[in-house]
This record gives C-alpha cells, structure tokens and sequence, in this order.
C-alpha cells in the first residue's frame, strides 16, 4: 500500500456503494426463492414454485416480447446512430461537430419521463404524425401508434440513441486515419473504403455499443408503461404490476432475478459470438 | 534560394509548380517548385515542422494545394482524388489493415484494380517473394515483427505498379540495424524496378545515404536542392550547413575576395572558401566560417595550426574518435579517423587545430 496510499480511501466510498448494492441483491434472491402470502406483505416459506411459475405462458410471453424490442431497438438504434457517430468523428468544422455532439447529447439529459411524453405528443391519435398525414390527406382516420410495439420501439430508439452514438464515436475515432488513407492510395473510392476498412474496423465498437444498447432497454420502464400503455408489456412493467398492484413481492423478485439471468445470457452471448473481432488491433 | 532545374522536362515524373499550402494563418509551403526526374530518388530532408511531410500529402492527394500545381506523368492532379492517383504510398506506421491477412493486403490494390484472380494471385506472390516474405501470405500483420510489417507494406505500395513511390518516415520505428538493411534492401528494388520515389525523412544521414536528389527543407520552403555529396559539401546557406552532418560555426574575417575564390582569415590560418555566398561583403567583415569535423585535425600545440585549445571531451565511435575541444570558450567538434586519437590526445592534453583549407563553406556573419 506504500506505493498507492490513497487508494484505500478513493476506493471507499466505491466499496461502501458496491456492499449496498451486494445486500439489496441478496435481498432480491432471497425473496424470490420465498412463498407469497395473499393479503400479507410478509413473505411465506422457502420454495421453488416462483421459477416455476416463470414458465406459464402469461409470463413466458412477457419475457419473449421484451427480447423482441430490445433486440428491434437495438438494431434500429445502431442503424440510425451509425452515421451520426461517423459524422461526429469525421466532421472538421468544429462548429458542425458542436451541433452534432449537441443533438446527439441532449436526450441524456431530459431523463426518459420527459423524452416519453414527447413522443406522447407526437404519436398520439391527434399528435403531430397523425395531423400532419391527415392535413396533407395521405390518410382518413388516425394510425394507431400508440399503445403499439412500433410506438415503443421508437420512443425506445431516441432513448437509447446517445449511449449507442457515443461508444460507436469512441470506437470509430480509434481508427488510425491512415488506413483509410492508406486504402485510397491502393485506388479505393470513398464506397469501398468504408465498406472493406472503416466498416470492418468500427465492428468492435459495434458490439459494444449493440450489447449496451440491448441491455439499456431491458431493463426500460417509463417508455413501455406510457407508451405500451399496457397493451405492450416488459419486464420491468410486469415487476411494478406484481409489486405495487398485487403485492406479490416474491415473485417481483422471481422475474428481477430471471430478467437479470437473461441480461447476462443474451450479452453473454453476443460477447462469444463477437470474440474474433477482440483480436483486431485497431491501433 | 532557387531549386536547381538539372531534370529535362519530358522526364519529369512528378513536378510541384509554386505549391502553396496553408494551415489557417501557417503558411506550410511557400511557394515550392520541385522536379523529380522518372526512376529518380529524391528525398524530403527537413526538421519537424518544416513543410516536408505536407508535400508529400499533397502529392498523394491527402491535402489539396491552396495555390500552385502539382502534377504526375505530366497530368496535372490539383483535383484528382487519391484513389485515381496510381501512386504507391508506405506510411510511418505501416498502416497495415489489422483484419487482413498478408496476402489479402497485398492484393487490396488489385482488387481495386479489378485484376482477374489468377494474375492477383500471381502478382502478390511475385510482390512477397520480390521482399522476401514467401510462406507469410496467411499471417495477420500482428503476428509479424516490425521489419516484416514494413515488408509487406512496401509489398502492398508496389505490387499495383505505381506511378511514383511516396515513403513517409518508413524507418522511423525500426531499431538501427534492421534500419540500415531495410534501406539498403528498399534501395536495390528501387533501383532495379525503376520507380519514381519521394521520401520524407528527418533523418540527414538517411537522406545523404539513399537518395539521387536530395531536397532541404525548412520553413515552408527548400533551402537547397542538390546531391548528397553537393549538399554536405557546398551548403547552400546556414541552415543547411548546420543542418546537414556535423559542422563547426566559427567566426572569421574576410580578407580578399576574387569573382570566385574569398579567403578568410581565422586566427593565423587563411582559409579558402568559393566567393559566390559571400558577394557584396567589404573586406574585413566577418564571416561564419562551417568547418566539418572531418576538415579538422589535431596537432601538437607547439607544431604551427589555426586555433588552440584543450580536449574536454573523447567520444570513442570504434573506427573514428570524436573529441570535444574547447578553444575560447567554444567547444569544437573534431573527427579523427582511427584510435590512435584516445591515446594520444588525453582529456585536459592542450592541443592545435589545423583546417584543411580549402573545403570549408562561408556565410556573411548571422
């Protein structure tokens, strides 16, 4: 410790956040391996019948939907936010890449009730989509947007969109310019030196930023109970129903351990699928 | 300074016409006019800053001149992207493409080329054997050392036959000896394959060692466009003089000046010197006089020499000794070929300086 003598105390209060975190945990998996008792918030004894319970296809449901948009929005995201991220990084106007960083940046801070309610604004029967198709006479009655997977997914996207422009930025402003210049000398145009170099390359950061992504909209609360409105149910909808409307506290915990369980499957696996791209040396 | 124009203009392969390049308000080129001869190896000597490597990007088409032409093949390609060049270019890095294997970088030029597969397949394993690295082709450039990467970038920049070779500093990252057979090795194939080459280095031994031209370059601008053997021996000016080699800065003073020959006095020694870089100065001024180590030698203090002083300093370099002399309160370097020089001429020994007197460069005084 002579070498590093604050480290110890730097690393306290870390230490003293991680132990709480660690004992709400336990907590979480205590409570899901417990009995609930209708009409008390005392849970019964130890058992098993929770996980059990995870398989009845109400619930089993729940969990395949919350797949399918997380793994929608995060393809959609990274789509959309792959140019803006190339833009931010090849961008040699300062004044453009201010703006750029601006737009990009700004959803992070509003918090996700406030971006929700936009999008109320915006896909509601009435809301902007809906009048402006109907003024312009492209449509007779209003689309149904809210309340849909779409309209999810969508609110989902603007949400997730910095996180996944940002490690996508970090990934793509590690590649030397020389390779690209490097591949122009050798007579690639524009196209195929995007395609055969700084594609291949940025696949890293891809990943990341893809898995990030995945695992930011699993655990999504506020988008999916304003927008889903609860005909579009996640997870995280379904814990706060058991929880606070029926009191079921177990098996809240039941699907808070099973949702994390699938988390680490899901980001398990894309990190094993992604392994051979680890050994590029971007430098 | 006027670059010397000694390439015909029908061989010039590559010519930089009044290139002018700004950085905001940095004027990096000023004005520079170049003529690389076809097959010639010319090479961009200056310090860091002085314009050199922003040449060579304007001549691969990274930076677009802000006034000036340049031109390739007599072509001119102000506003040709790279990538419709044909030039071959080595980075100071390599640059290699990291998910590539050896053989798919040295066919990436062919690919683009839309070469039909069997000749490709042909031509890279022409290109790997032509730098020694048969049996690699499978390798990703990670699993190769320092000297073999910069083998297969210079594989990569010939293999598509370029118009003219541009080599950025290729030598920088290899350790002194590798760095010594890789120029040789890059200069046979040159040679043998006939390429037009501009090369950036910092480096002035490098730069007297491999090219047929070399250009100094400082500020924005080339100070001096000659042969090695030019260059070293009759600077242009000043900068070129302390720049290129080891030279010694003394101050002497002018005593007769003919249309071709000055001689000028520096201590009791007459020094001769050619006339031209000293045209217009009154008799007696003073001059800068830059001697090179090598013009110095050391006698004992009581034989008759131009300048007295005591040895503060031996460097031991196997074939030659170095030796430090202070005379005056300047410190003089002096090369003395062989070893004889550690024995004889002791730390603290006074000794004499004679100069051999007629190969020495002068410049009115700074």
């Amino acid at each position: 410790m002579n070498q590093q003598p604050f480290l110890r105390i730097f690393t306290a209060p870390a230490t003293l956040c991680a132990i709480g975190f660690l004992a709400a945990m336990v907590a979480v998996l205590q409570y899901s391996l417990r009995a609930y008792v209708p009409g008390s918030l005392d849970p019964g004894g130890f058992t098993l019948a929770n996980f059990a319970d995870l398989l009845k296809p109400l619930y089993a449901r729940v969990f395949l939907d919350t797949v399918v948009v997380c793994a929608m929005t995060a393809v959609v995201t990274l789509i959309v936010g792959y140019p803006l991220a190339y833009a931010l990084v090849r961008v040699e106007q300062p004044v453009l890449r201010s703006i750029l960083l601006v737009i990009v940046v700004t959803p992070l801070f509003l918090g996700e009730v406030v971006r929700t309610y936009a999008w109320i604004i915006v896909l509601g029967n009435n809301g902007f989509i809906n009048s402006l198709l109907m003024s312009l006479g492209i449509i007779g009655k209003p689309l149904q947007l809210m309340f849909t997977p779409f309209g999810v997914v969508v609110a989902l996207v603007h949400v997730t969109l910095p996180v996944m422009v940002i490690m996508l930025a970090a990934g793509l402003s590690h590649i030397d310019r020389d390779y690209s210049r490097a591949a122009e000398s050798l007579g690639a145009g524009p196209i195929r030196v995007f395609l055969t170099v700084t594609l291949p390359l940025s696949l890293p950061g891809v990943v990341a930023g893809t898995t990030t992504a995945f695992a930011w909209t699993f655990s999504a609360f506020a988008t999916p109970q304003l927008i889903g409105g609860g005909r579009v149910n996640m997870i995280s909808n379904l814990v706060y129903q058991l929880g606070f409307s029926s009191f079921n506290f177990p098996f809240a915990a039941t699907l808070c351990v099973a949702g994390l369980a699938l988390t680490a499957l899901v980001l398990g696996l894309l990190q094993l699928a992604s392994r051979p791209l680890q050994k590029i040396e971007v430098h | 300074m006027k670059p010397s124009a000694n390439v015909e203009g029908e061989q010039t392969a590559v010519h930089f016409d009044a290139v002018t390049k700004r950085f905001d308000d940095v004027v990096a080129l000023n004005a520079v006019t170049l003529g690389v001869g076809r097959s010639e190896f010319v090479t961009l000597l200056g310090p860091s800053g002085c314009g050199k490597t922003t040449l060579l990007k304007l001549a691969a088409g990274f930076l677009g001149p802000d006034g000036g032409s340049i031109s390739i093949e007599g072509k001119r390609m102000n506003d040709i992207p790279t990538y419709q060049r044909g030039i071959g270019m080595m980075f100071q890095n390599y640059a290699l493409f990291p998910h590539m294997s050896v053989a798919e970088n040295v066919a990436y030029g062919l690919k683009t080329r839309r070469v039909p597969r069997v000749e490709r397949d042909k031509r890279v394993a022409d290109a790997l054997a032509l730098v020694k690295l048969k049996g690699m082709e499978n390798r990703k450039p990670r699993q190769l050392s320092g000297g073999q990467q910069q083998r297969v970038a210079l594989a990569r920049a010939l293999v598509i036959n370029p118009t003219v070779l541009l080599l950025d500093e290729p030598f920088s990252a290899l350790d002194k000896s590798l760095r010594t057979s890789m120029q040789v090795e890059l200069r046979e194939i040159q040679r043998k394959l006939g390429l037009t080459t501009i090369f950036v280095t910092h480096d002035q031994g490098e730069a007297l060692s491999m090219s047929d031209r070399v250009a100094v370059m400082s500020e924005g601008r080339i100070r001096q466009l000659g042969r090695p053997v030019d260059v070293y021996r009759s600077p242009a000016d000043p900068f070129v003089a302390s720049f290129v080699g080891d030279n010694n800065r003394l101050r002497g003073q002018l005593v007769s000046m003919q249309a071709k020959q000055a001689i000028v006095a520096l201590g009791d020694a007459l020094v001769k010197v050619s006339g031209e870089s000293l045209s217009g100065l009154e008799k007696s001024a003073a001059v800068d006089l830059f001697v090179r180590p090598e013009q110095f030698s050391v006698v004992a203090p009581e034989e008759p020499c131009a300048i007295k002083g005591s040895v503060v300093a031996q460097i031991y370099q196997g074939g030659h000794v170095d030796l430090q002399i202070e005379c005056a309160g300047e410190r003089l370097l002096v090369r003395s070929p062989g070893e004889q020089a550690v024995l004889r001429w002791p730390m603290g020994a006074p000794v004499g300086i004679g100069i051999q007197a007629d190969r020495c460069s002068a410049f009115p005084a700074a």
